[in-house]
Formats: C-alpha cells, structure tokens, sequence
C-alpha cells in the first residue's frame, strides 16, 4: 500500500516534520486573524490575542515535553481524577454564557474538559497497557468505557455536547489499536448504527439482516449471540422513547440539522450564512482580507467555529485543500510515531490523542459545511481560543514526548 | 514502571489510515462541490449579502369621534436591542446604557436574560425611550457595538376617553400566532396588532403598510449609503372616524360612575351609535406593557369584571320592554280588542293551578285596557293575555326584532343571547318537565331563560322607532349604511306600541315618568323594564326614542342590580337626552 511509503523514515525525521506541520497550520491561523481583526495590533483583536496564547502555550508545550513519561503513567489515575474535580467545579461557580463550562480566573476563562479530554485518553491507555495479557477477553473493554462514560456524562451536564461526543472518540480507535477482537468492536459499533437506523423502519429492516449477517459470521456461542443480537434489536426499538429526553436545544439542533430552510434566521443562520461565504470563495478565494461574508460580518463566529469558512472564502478551494492537506499529514504522522513506538502505553496514548485531533477536525469542518449539527467545536492550531490552543499543544507535547523511547 | 513491548499490527494502522483517507476526502469532496461547482449561485448571494434590507416602519392609523376629535393617538417611543453576539463587552456597554436610559444595571442585565433567544438574535432589553435618550445614544454610536433601536409607536389615549371598552387595544404578535394571520399584512412577531374592539375589527385599515429600505453596510454593519431606487415607501394606516359624539361619551360615562351597566344612544335613520358606555371601565393604557403584574390580576380578579364591554357581550335578563312582543302577537292575530279592559287585582291564578302570579304593584290596577297595560306596565294584563298566544309565534316574533342573534355591530366578540324554544326547554327540562303555559308566564315578562345584550334592546327600539325599516347599528362613521331585514306590521299595531310608550313617559302614572324632559318640548317615548335576577336586585333598564329636528334617536340605559326601571333607569336616560338636545354640537349641526 502505497501510503505505507509515509511511514518510512525514522521518528526523529517524523518529529522534525510534526513541527513543520504545526507551523503551517499556526501560519493559516495568524493570516486568517489578522485578515479578520478590525484593528490587528489592539489588545482586544484575536490575533493579538491568539499571539500571545501561542507564546504562553510553547511555553507550556516544552514543560509537557520534558517531564518523563514514568511520572505520567504512574500518575495517570490522580491526573484523571484531579481533571475530573476540575470538571465539577464550575457547576459550583456562577454561570457563563448560561453553562458550566468555564472557570473564571479573571484575565483568562479556563475549560476544564479540554483537558479532561486528554486526561481520559491517558488513564484508558494506562488501564489497557497494565491488563495487555487478557485483551483477548471481551470483559476488557468495560472499564474503558466505564471511564469514558463518566468523563462525557459530566460534560454532557455542563452541557456540553460536542465535548462528550469527542471524549468518546479515541475509546474505539484505541481498543482496537490495543488488539481488541473485531468482534467485540462489532459489538460496541453496532447499537450506534441500530440507533441511527431507528429513524426509518426500512433502515432499520436491512440493518437488522446485515447484523444477522454478521453475527452468523463471528466466532461466539449460539446463546450470547442471539441475547446480544435481540438487544440490539430492543435499542433501536427504544430509541424514540429516548429521543424524546433531549433537550430542547439539541432537538433544535438536529432538526435543524435536517433542514436548515426551517429557520434561517435561527440556529440555521450559521450553517446558511457559513456555505455562503465557503461557496463565494470559488477555486482561489477573493483575495486575503477581500472575503465580503467575513469582513460584513454576516459570519458568525469566525474567529473560531467558523475559521475554516473564512479560510475557504477568502483562499478558496485551494487554501481549503492545503488546510485539508496539512490536517491528513499532521494525524499520518502522528500514527507513524505509535505505530514506531517500541512502549505500548505511549503507543496507545498517540493514537488517543490522533483520534481526538481528527475527530475535532472532521466535526469542525462538516460543521461548516452543513454536514453536521453546530457543535461549537474549534478546529486544532487555526482556531482562535486560548484554552482549546493550549491543550493541543499539551497533546503534541505528549506526542513528542512519549516518541523519545 | 513496567515497559511493555507495542506489538502494533499493520492492519490496525492500515484500518485507521483508511478512516483518516476517508473523512478528509468526503470533506474535500463537500468544499470541491460547493466552491467550484455550485459556485456562481453561492457567489451571486454573496453579493446581495453585502447589502441589507431594513424594515421601515410607518404610524397607525388614528382613531377619531364623529366631530374630528381625537380619540387614538401615537407617540413615537423607541425600543432598545441588543444583539448578544455583537455586544463586545456587555458589562460596560450596559453600564453607559443604563446611565443614559435611567435603567438601573440589575435591571437590564434581568431583563436581557430573561429575552435572552441566541447569539445572533435581537433581544429586547428597554421600552418606550425618548427622542432624546436615542440621540444620546446614536452620538456615542462607536461606543456601542451590538446595541441597536426601532422605533416603536404605543397608542396614546385622549384623557377623557381613556377607559372606551369599544375602542379596543393592541397586543404584541407571538410567534405560534403569526402563521395564522393574514398573511398580506406581513405581521412579525414582537409587532403589534388590533386585539380588541375596533383596533381589532378595523386592523387592516388602521395598520401601516411596511416598506424597505435597502442600505450597503461596511464591516462595521454601519450604513455607508442607501440605495434609493428599490426602496419601497411605508405608508401610514388610514384614520377612522367613529360615529361616537365623544362629548355625549363623556357625559354619559360621568352618569354612570360609580355604577353597573350600560349606556347606547344612536341616531335611529341612520344606525350611528352616538355613545356606547360600559361601566364599570378601566384605563385602557394598561395594554401599554408597564403594567405590573399585581394591577393585572386586580383586573382579572375584580368581581365586578371590568375588563368585559357590557354593552355588546353583557348577557341580562329582558324585564318587561318584552310585553311589547306579546302586545305585537296579540293585536296582529287580532286576539284581543285594545281598548277591552281586564280587572288586575295584584294576583293572577292560572286555570288549573295553585301558584299565584303577583303584579308587581300589590294592590293591583284596577282596570287596565293595553294602552294603561304598557303604561303601568300591569303584569296580570299580559299574564291573562299571553294564554292566547302559541310559544311558537311569540319567540318567532322576539326572533325577528333580533333577538337570540347578534346585532353584527362592528365589533368582535358579541355575545348571541338566548331566547328559549321549544327545542330549548325540551332540551333543558325534558319532555315533561315544562309547559307551555307556564314558560310563556315568565316569556311575556321577559324572564326565565330568556338572556339580551344591551344592543339587542338597542336594535329592538330602533325596530320600533323605525316602524321595522332600521339600518344596522354601526361605529364606522364611512360605513355604507344597510338595512336589517324589514318588519312587517299594519301601521296600527306601530300606533298602539308608540301611544303606550309616549303613556310610559308622559302620563300621569307612567312607569317611566322620571325621564320626561322638563326643559324642552320634545317628547320621550319610553319603556321601563326591572329585570328579575338571581344575582341580587333587579336590573334596571330603560328603553325609548325621541324625535329632534327631523331625526329619530334612540337610547338604551341598563343598570346593573340597579333596582326598578322606573326609579333608575328613566331619570338616568332623561339625564342623556337632556344634555344631548341641548349640547352645542348637537345644536350646531342641525
């Protein structure tokens, strides 16, 4: 397979070309910013501000970088829990923004579940590298989700749905990465896709035959086979029932979702204000600072949400495809460096944190597009925010760092 | 800690390499889509964007009385928006603005949570601003990113006439209830509309027609310039000129201060109502929005329910103005000789039964022909009387004076009354709980079931005083004038009802002396009516009509448990005559 050619080399060349990556998207970031920024050089512009969080952030990657692997495996658990208090402690404090999701320090807003995220990822990875010897066994994986489940159900409280979606993100990618059989990875996909497929009984019909299909195939008794095939039958006959427990907002949201025409000067205005601007761009943009969307502010949340809408209107399809470009390249080689590393924990904890990078890539940018529900979710390096920027550069840090051995 | 060995297999990092492939190129394959194939369309919106399109605004048509005088005002007042996501720091800007809107901080930050709807929407913080406090603002525009003002008109209330049940009022538009209005008038929600009494029957001629002003905005939403060649003017709603004599309104009003009911004076030839008075009132100004909510449940909660327009939607007892059906059945069927007189003794004992029926004077009348029947108003007369006459004619003859129906006065929400059937009280009472005989003592007088509207008794006199020709009682004074469904009778039926009523006011024992017109020699004509009710002391009412300078005149006064007809209500409508004949805008205009 060609895309193997990717992985040659040794993971210092990996390394060097990380940073070349990061540097890329960091430069995207800074020219779309300024473009945007009324006054660039004012205290209050995002640009200026998203300097200075680059300056606080480095600083920080480099400690992240140097402390040594021993202290974070062995601290793993206290580093989970203590991220987790962290979690909480905003549903003691008054509301911003109608949420809990944020600590006021008072120069600065800090998320907790930015970290939380990572937090997750390293307690998960320290849990499967200590019990390696029984990842044949099905019960392996339910301390994982276990874990996973509570560390999104206190986001999902804040509420925070983006952020629990992408917490269980690396649960999959790293059961499977660890040797987890196919089988019961087939077992934690199927509710979901039963669940979607709810929505439709024609959907549903044919999703229940290909389940058959497939648990005809796996190697696995008669009985626990037909228990686990007729739950998932029962899920998907339940979930309307469930839906019915949404809230509001987030019924909104996908109905929304569904058909943008609904309300378009309510939540669709993103989505509908969003395409407009991407689609204007055409193949090479309307020249840097030139996006009329952006700079008449009929964009929303441009700075963050909404960056890459910037990007594509005023660098078009082509500024668009060296994002995309520089986005594949940084998560191939992240999975170079775990698929190098001779430690199985780190190995683990890169293709946690590969999972998370890309998931808040595809959800962002299908965000924009319309593919997806508005989630708020920033995308890694371009977005402005200095929580979000901070915690990716803890997770190259931890990359890089984990990469040494 | 324990080093164990990766033992990553290639397919894992194939599989996850193909996940990666995967979504990145169906993202790619969306931009691709949309930036280069769908491009021109997306372009060509992208180019009106730049451009944005303002609602303009235009006032409410005014409401006026039949001589010009205003009655609905506008005053121009502004409301404050603010748009969350815009705002750049909402703490300062709302402290600059609640020192300029004299709004404590607390306040705004209450209410902007409270309307809180989205980033990106409007939220209504300040009502009803000046003139000057918006200029304030526009000069520290810079000051103020996020912060925006419409103009918004409230309906300002001539101070005499402010407490007018027919006038109405407007409500704000809510969102479940736009979609089922009238879709050519572009309602909005957060706009507002007629609700109530004219505001709301007239609402299409009184709103404005909305216009659009086209403006190109910079990156700072500010306007750069406007583009005039599209713009589409706003227009104001048309004025209104009710029939309403707003001084008579107000004379009659004071009349019933402190009382029940109900007053209507309108010109018979021609429909107008002159005064539509339903006391007790309120201040209409409370549908302005700074009502607190105690005031509104004192309203609501008022027993003596203020808030209904007695007028068209009060439901009472007839009283005795309905012997004079009975005298119409009795004389067309030629069933008894108007001058053939009865012995009334003060008690009348159906054939057959042992409940005695009582006239309402005790000792009796004496001898009564019709003529001193509806004069005095004598019960045995008409309790004997009514024996001949089928329960079938004599609700078919109150239904045709309109009773059991609505007036169709322009007015929305007017109540139909009830005059009982056949079908009514077998119904009600079973196959054999009622006789005929005995529900028609109790018709003849106007009572049992039997429910009205104080502008059916109007309808019902202006049928009398027109001899059966009478046009539609109306408010608009441009209205075409047309004709409810003629009555009927040989004119010597009209002459009997007309000398019995002329007897109620001018003879010696009338039931209705009490409304004579001592300063003028125009005559009343008249009918008492003390309407029995299970709610306290009787309802008085009066009815009756005059002529001046060639026009005919009608009035209705209904106090509620005001006690006899005679005693209360004629001296009430001798009061309104009076002062109406002799009032200088009457003079002036004949």
């Amino acid at each position: 397979m060609f895309l193997d050619q990717f992985a040659s080399g040794t993971t210092k060349d990996s390394v060097i070309r990380l940073f070349f990556i990061i540097a890329g998207l960091i430069f995207f970031s800074l020219v779309t910013l300024y473009s945007i920024s009324d006054d660039p050089l004012s205290f209050n512009s995002s640009f200026y501000r998203q300097c200075i969080f680059l300056i606080f952030s480095s600083i920080v990657f480099f400690v992240v970088k140097n402390i040594p692997i021993k202290i974070i495996h062995d601290n793993s658990t206290l580093i989970f829990i203590g991220t987790l208090i962290l979690c909480i402690i905003p549903f003691f404090l008054p509301r911003v923004e109608y949420t809990y999701r944020w600590i006021d320090l008072g120069f600065f807003y800090i998320q907790p579940s930015e970290y939380l995220k990572c937090a997750t990822v390293v307690v998960v990875a320290k849990y499967l590298s200590n019990h390696q010897l029984e990842v044949k066994d099905n019960s392996i994986i339910i301390i994982p989700c276990l874990l996973t489940l509570l560390s999104a159900s206190i986001v999902l409280n804040q509420p925070d749905l983006g952020t629990a979606v992408i917490i269980f993100a690396p649960l999959l990618p790293m059961l499977l990465w660890a040797g987890v059989s196919n089988f019961t990875i087939f077992l934690m996909i199927a509710p979901i896709i039963t669940i979607l497929a709810a929505s439709n009984i024609i959907f549903f019909t044919v999703w229940a035959f290909i389940m058959f299909c497939f648990f005809l195939t796996f190697q696995a008794s008669v009985v626990n086979k037909t228990i686990l095939y007729f739950a998932n039958i029962f899920t998907g006959l339940l979930t309307p029932f469930l839906w019915n427990n949404l809230a509001d907002y987030q019924k909104q949201r996908i109905l929304t979702f569904l058909n943008p025409d609904l309300d378009p000067m309510g939540s669709a205005y993103h989505i509908i204000q969003s395409i407009t601007a991407i689609g204007s761009g055409g193949l090479f943009g309307k020249g840097w600072g030139a996006g009329s969307q952006t700079q008449l502010k009929f964009l929303p949340v441009q700075e963050s949400d909404f960056i890459l809408s910037v990007i594509a209107e005023e660098f078009g399809f082509f500024g668009i495809s060296c994002v995309m470009l520089l986005c594949f390249l940084l998560i191939k080689t992240l999975l170079d460096i775990a698929f190098r590393s001779s430690d199985y924990f780190a190995s683990l904890v890169i293709v946690g944190l590969a999972s998370i990078l890309l998931s808040h890539i595809f959800i962002n940018s299908a965000m924009t597009i319309g593919l997806m529900p508005v989630k708020g979710l920033p995308i890694p390096f371009i977005s402005a925010g200095g929580s979000f920027l901070l915690s990716c550069f803890i997770m190259i840090g931890l990359v890089i760092n984990f990469s040494k051995n | 800690m324990l080093k164990i060995e990766n033992k990553a297999d290639i397919f894992h990092y194939r599989a996850l390499l193909f996940i990666l492939c995967f979504s990145l190129f169906s993202l790619l394959g969306r931009y691709f889509y949309l930036q280069v194939i769908d491009f021109e369309r997306h372009f060509s919106k992208s180019q009106v964007n730049s451009v944005k399109a303002l609602t303009t605004y235009a006032p409410r048509g005014l409401i006026l009385d039949r001589h010009g005088e205003i009655l609905v005002d506008n005053y121009p007042t502004y409301i404050l928006t603010v748009t969350p996501h815009d705002l750049e720091d909402r703490d300062i800007e709302f402290e600059k603005l609640s020192s300029i809107i004299d709004i404590d901080l607390e306040e705004l930050n209450r209410r902007y949570k409270k309307y809180y709807r989205g980033r990106f929407l409007p939220t209504t913080i300040a009502k009803n601003l000046t003139f000057q406090q918006i200029s304030q603002i526009e000069e520290m525009r810079l000051e103020f990113p996020g912060v925006q003002y419409e103009r918004s008109d409230e309906r300002i209330y001539s101070p005499i006439l402010n407490d007018a049940h027919f006038l109405g009022y407007l409500r704000e538009v809510d969102r479940d209830t736009v979609p089922k209005l009238d879709k050519t008038l572009l309602y909005r929600a957060g706009e507002l509309i007629g609700w109530q009494g004219i505001e709301k029957e007239y609402e299409k001629e009184l709103r404005f027609s909305k216009g659009v002003d086209y403006i190109e905005v910079d990156t700072y939403g500010r306007e750069i310039f406007r583009l005039s060649d599209n713009n589409i003017p706003a227009f104001p709603g048309k004025d209104l000129s009710l029939t309403i004599d707003a001084n008579l309104q107000r004379f009659s009003r004071s009349i019933l201060e402190g009382k029940k009911g109900s007053v209507l004076v309108s010109n018979v030839d021609t429909g107008e109502i002159l005064s539509m008075v339903s006391s007790p009132s309120y201040d209409l100004s409370v549908y302005r929005g700074t009502t607190s909510e105690n005031e509104w449940n004192d309203l609501l909660k008022n027993k003596d329910n203020p808030l209904l327009n007695r007028s068209i939607a009060g439901l009472y007892p007839a009283g005795s103005k309905l012997k004079l059906i009975t005298v119409i059945d009795l004389i067309a069927n030629s069933l008894v000789d108007p001058s053939d007189s009865l012995m009334c003794t003060g008690v009348y004992i159906p054939p057959g039964s042992t409940n005695e029926f009582r006239c309402w004077q005790e000792e009796g009348h004496g001898l009564v022909d019709l003529n001193k029947a509806i004069a005095q108003s004598c019960n045995i007369y008409f309790y004997e009387t009514v024996q001949l006459i089928s329960l079938k004619d004599w609700t078919d003859t109150a239904k045709k004076f309109g009773f059991n129906e609505p007036t169709n006065v322009d007015l929305p929400n007017e109540k139909d009354g009830l005059i009982p059937d056949k079908d009514f009280y077998v119904k009600n009472y079973g196959r054999w709980g009622w006789s005929e005989r005995g529900v028609l003592l109790n018709l003849t007088l106007g009572q049992g079931d039997i429910l009205i509207t104080p502008i059916q008794a109007l309808r019902f006199i202006n049928h009398i005083a027109s001899r059966g020709v009478t046009p539609q009682l109306r408010l608009n004074l441009s209205k075409e004038i047309s004709y409810y469904e003629k009555i009927e009778y040989p004119e010597k039926i009209w002459d009997h009802i007309w000398d019995g009523m002329y007897d109620v006011v001018n003879a010696d024992l009338g039931s209705g002396w009490r409304a004579r017109l001592d300063s003028s020699d125009i005559k009343l004509f008249g009918k008492t009516s003390t309407a029995e009710n299970p709610h306290g002391e009787p309802h008085a009412w009066f009815i009756g009509f005059f002529d001046a300078q060639d026009t005919t005149y009608s009035i209705v006064v209904m106090v509620e448990n005001g006690g006899g007809g005679g005693a209360v209500a004629s001296p009430i409508a001798g009061d309104i005559v009076e002062y109406y004949i002799n009032s200088s805008k009457f003079l002036a205009e004949n």
